[in-house]
């Protein structure tokens, strides 16, 4: 079994593009949030989002993959070119049916259909355009990224909403453990859409203001935007090239809560699950954990079970728990794919960003909070943290190289837990 | 790869339940029962043909309460995981598990466009109407993964419940994904399979874009839900399950376009590579072969192009489109032929027969999916020891 390895990252982010950028902004505590300029909000009772302004399809892309691809699928291809530049890899260690694609997403090119329904229902078929109509599919999202590579192995979505990063990374990994691919270019992308943003809107997940994870004055999320894209690498494919790794990946866990389609069990059993299933998957004690990286959405109800199930797991070892979406918002399925890109730079650099707007902790929500102003720290071992939609409950581990022991990411023995 | 397939739940044109798909299956014109003309599902004007379940009653699978906010998908994926469960023994009646806790018990579900009906109802309301008018409680389908969500709180599958949308290849991969996670030990069972349904812009934008039969070519809309209950070989055995058959192996290839300006396009080389991996996995050789259960759905160059591929690997077996009896149902595709292929185990009808002369008791079949963007998928399935 095969040990799997990030060689690279990039990202396209409400706060910055490429990994440099991004992080700088994340340290210095840059809000993302500002009016929404993609649709009109008139008709809505809330109108800021986190939206990626500065992206210009034209620098990532050529002008044919431009023309084929909805934003959603630019954002991914744009974080992967990023993510291969950081890698080293050349086109000709990438071409091959050794290379797959295994992207995660909520809802995929959902402005492509809102365009094109918007255009059917007040004029009809004919004015529906048809060079966009085959670019709606969440199909498409990995074969764009595929194709920009050459990449000829499994080409996967894994639709898992907010947790849909986390799905991808960690079944990416299951694929480079199990020898089905050398390498694998996953992550998960999302755009902001009038429909979806109207849902939150009514369904009342919305923050009239500011994003305030584990505050007890929290009053929701922002919706965001943008898309996460990681190498990851079988220890041979990278050794046979010589390349360094930037961090090791570890087990990953997923449960489902089986309980409501919306909120997460109220005991955070499926979170739980998944949490232990992770840190038993990678061979690690709840002691061996330095940081999470929190979902953290700033709802009432998602801070208090995370820090709930946090809690239960990890009594008074304490790890330092943060959450970027006080930042970027809630990139909805690229969520999990951008905090998995923070959790390697994190590792890399030895500082964790901070949780922003965060001035009084919520007695419920019971964890040690990186509040206000990034904070240096030795950590080696990182969990990504995702919950989701449709009960869905997804944590990935990351950890310096060396960490991990030889066990990492074999299924567990009898008996065995976190 | 070796998986025990313990279980199979059905919602198709053909029937509802595994006897009555079989049924509809050998009866003597399949696509009677299953194509309705004109549509119920898609406005009367537009004269369209498709393969619909119809008349179904989610009450009369589902009980009266619980389901007002379902759509159509949903309740659909929840009467098969039902019917799937209860086919395999683990789960009474009465709902209550039998040998496994719903903490072992998973899905692995696939969709193509399984919300977009629920999003264009949603769409609706906000383009003739206001956004602050669309009903929270419907937003969730809009979600992909809602449905499978909606199928894990149904029926208590605390396990991980994994969505695939791989376009047509998305509940044969769902197969690896189950391998995956029982490898992983994340689960002792999982439903496999997916579920599509007709919807008027799905059908709207295929016929814009010129894919709908009209005289002789081009595919039918199809719709329905499939599931098969696989487990560890071992442990089916030690419960006592009937193997319905054996999945042994799994392949899946991409191959790109010629031209950088193409989006849809058909790969031979890809098919070919699929099924060669595939039968590797299930350390077959070609001419153990009896049927390809293929994906040729009416697009003749997909076809022909597949039926190329097919031959470059198995120029002797029988090929078989099911398609002609269950219209196009993308992510659901896979789990139809599975469903089929455990039909033709049990000594159902080997038919709509395309090619080659067929066995009536096959002992190996491969289901092949095939993409629109150069994705194809392979599973062997094998009949019970």
């Amino acid at each position: 079994m095969s040990r799997v390895f990030v060689t690279g990252i990039g990202v396209v982010t409400p706060v910055g593009i490429g990994k440099t950028d991004f992080f700088r902004a994340l340290l210095a505590g840059e809000n993302g949030a500002a009016e929404i300029t993609l649709f009109p909000t008139h008709d809505l009772e809330r109108s800021h989002a986190c939206e990626v302004k500065s992206f210009s399809p034209r620098e990532h892309l050529t002008a044919a993959e431009a023309r084929r691809m909805g934003r959603a699928s630019a954002f991914a291809v744009a974080a992967a070119r990023m993510a291969v530049e950081d890698s080293g890899l050349s086109t000709k260690q990438l071409a091959g049916p050794r290379t797959s694609v295994v992207i995660g997403t909520t809802m995929g090119e959902a402005n492509v259909l809102g365009e094109l329904e918007s255009a059917w229902i007040h004029d009809g078929q004919e004015a529906v355009s048809l060079r966009k109509l085959p670019t709606y599919g969440s199909t498409l999202l990995p074969i764009h990224v595929a194709r920009a590579f050459g990449a000829r192995g499994m080409v996967k979505t894994l639709p898992a909403a907010c947790a849909a990063g986390n799905y991808a990374i960690g079944y990416a990994a299951d694929q480079v453990r199990a020898g089905r691919a050398d390498i694998v270019l996953t992550g998960a992308t999302e755009v902001i859409e009038r429909l979806q943003y109207a849902g939150f809107v009514r369904l009342g997940a919305v923050t009239p203001d500011l994003v305030r994870p584990f505050d007890a004055d929290r009053k929701g999320l922002c919706v965001g935007e943008g898309a996460g894209m990681l190498v990851l690498e079988s220890e041979e494919s990278m050794l046979r090239r010589g390349a360094t790794p930037l961090c090791e990946v570890g087990g990953y866990g997923l449960a489902c809560d089986a309980h409501h389609i919306t909120r997460p069990h109220p005991e955070g059993e499926g979170s739980e699950l998944a949490m232990r299933a992770a840190l038993t998957s990678s061979g690690l004690t709840p002691a061996q954990v330095d940081h999470i990286n929190a979902h953290g959405t700033a709802t009432r109800a998602n801070d208090a079970v995370e820090a709930k199930v946090i809690k239960k797991i990890f009594g008074d070892h304490r790890p330092l728990v943060t959450s970027i979406k006080s930042m970027i918002g809630h990139c909805m399925g690229a969520a999990s794919a951008i905090e998995a890109v923070a959790c390697v730079m994190t590792l890399q650099q030895g500082v964790i960003p901070p949780t922003m707007n965060h001035e009084q902790l919520d007695p419920e929500c019971d964890v040690d909070v990186v509040a206000g102003s990034a904070r240096e720290a030795d950590v080696k071992v990182i969990l990504n943290n995702s919950l989701a939609f449709g009960g869905y409950d997804a944590v990935v581990c990351f950890a310096k190289n060396g960490v991990f022991p030889e066990t990492v990411g074999r299924a567990p023995r009898a008996g065995e837990t976190s | 790869m070796k998986l025990a397939v313990t279980g199979c739940g059905v919602v198709s044109p053909l029937g509802i339940g595994r006897e009555a798909f079989v049924d509809g299956l050998a009866s003597e014109d399949p696509r009677a029962i299953a194509f309705t003309s004109p549509s119920e599902l898609l406005d009367p004007a537009l004269d369209a043909i498709s393969a619909e379940v119809s008349a179904f009653d989610a009450k009369a699978w589902l009980g009266k309460k619980g389901h007002r906010n379902f759509d159509r998908l949903t309740k659909f994926l929840i009467t098969a995981a039902k019917l799937a469960l209860r086919d395999a023994k683990l789960k009474t009646d009465d709902a209550e598990w039998i040998g496994v806790s719903p903490s072992r018990a998973g899905i692995c579900s696939a969709t193509a466009y399984g919300s977009l009906d629920a999003i264009t109802e949603l769409n609706r309301v906000a383009e003739l109407e206001a956004p602050r008018y669309i009903n929270p409680a419907r937003f969730p389908n809009t979600v992909i993964n809602a449905a499978a969500g909606y199928v894990s709180i149904w029926e208590d599958l605390r396990a991980p419940n994994t969505t695939i949308v791989d376009g047509n290849c998305g509940a044969l991969d769902a197969v690896l994904t189950a391998k995956t996670h029982l490898d992983h030990d994340r689960g002792d069972v999982f439903l496999v399979g997916g579920g599509e349904v007709v919807s008027e812009p799905l059908y709207l934008a295929l016929r814009k874009l010129e894919l709908i039969r009209d005289q002789s070519a081009g595919l039918e809309c199809g719709e329905g839900a499939a599931y098969v209950v696989v487990e560890r070989p071992a442990e089916a055995d030690a419960r006592g399950a009937k193997i319905l058959c054996e999945i042994t192996g799994y392949g899946t290839a991409f191959e790109p376009p010629t031209s950088e300006a193409l989006l849809a396009h058909v790969s031979e080389a890809a098919v070919a590579r699929a099924m060669e991996e595939a039968l590797a996995d299930a350390k077959l050789k070609a001419s153990d072969v009896d049927i390809v259960s293929s994906a040729a759905g009416g697009i003749a160059r997909f076809d022909e192009a597949e039926l190329r591929g097919i031959a470059r690997v198995c120029p002797d077996a029988a090929v078989l489109a099911p398609k002609q009896f269950f219209g196009e149902t993308f992510g659901a595709a896979g789990a139809l032929a599975m469903a089929h292929a455990v039909a033709m185990f049990e000594g159902g009808s080997v038919l709509p027969l395309v090619r080659g002369t067929a066995t009536s008791t096959p002992t190996s079949i491969i289901a092949l999916a095939v993409g629109h963007y150069g994705n194809v998928s392979a599973v062997v399935l094998r009949a019970p020891r």
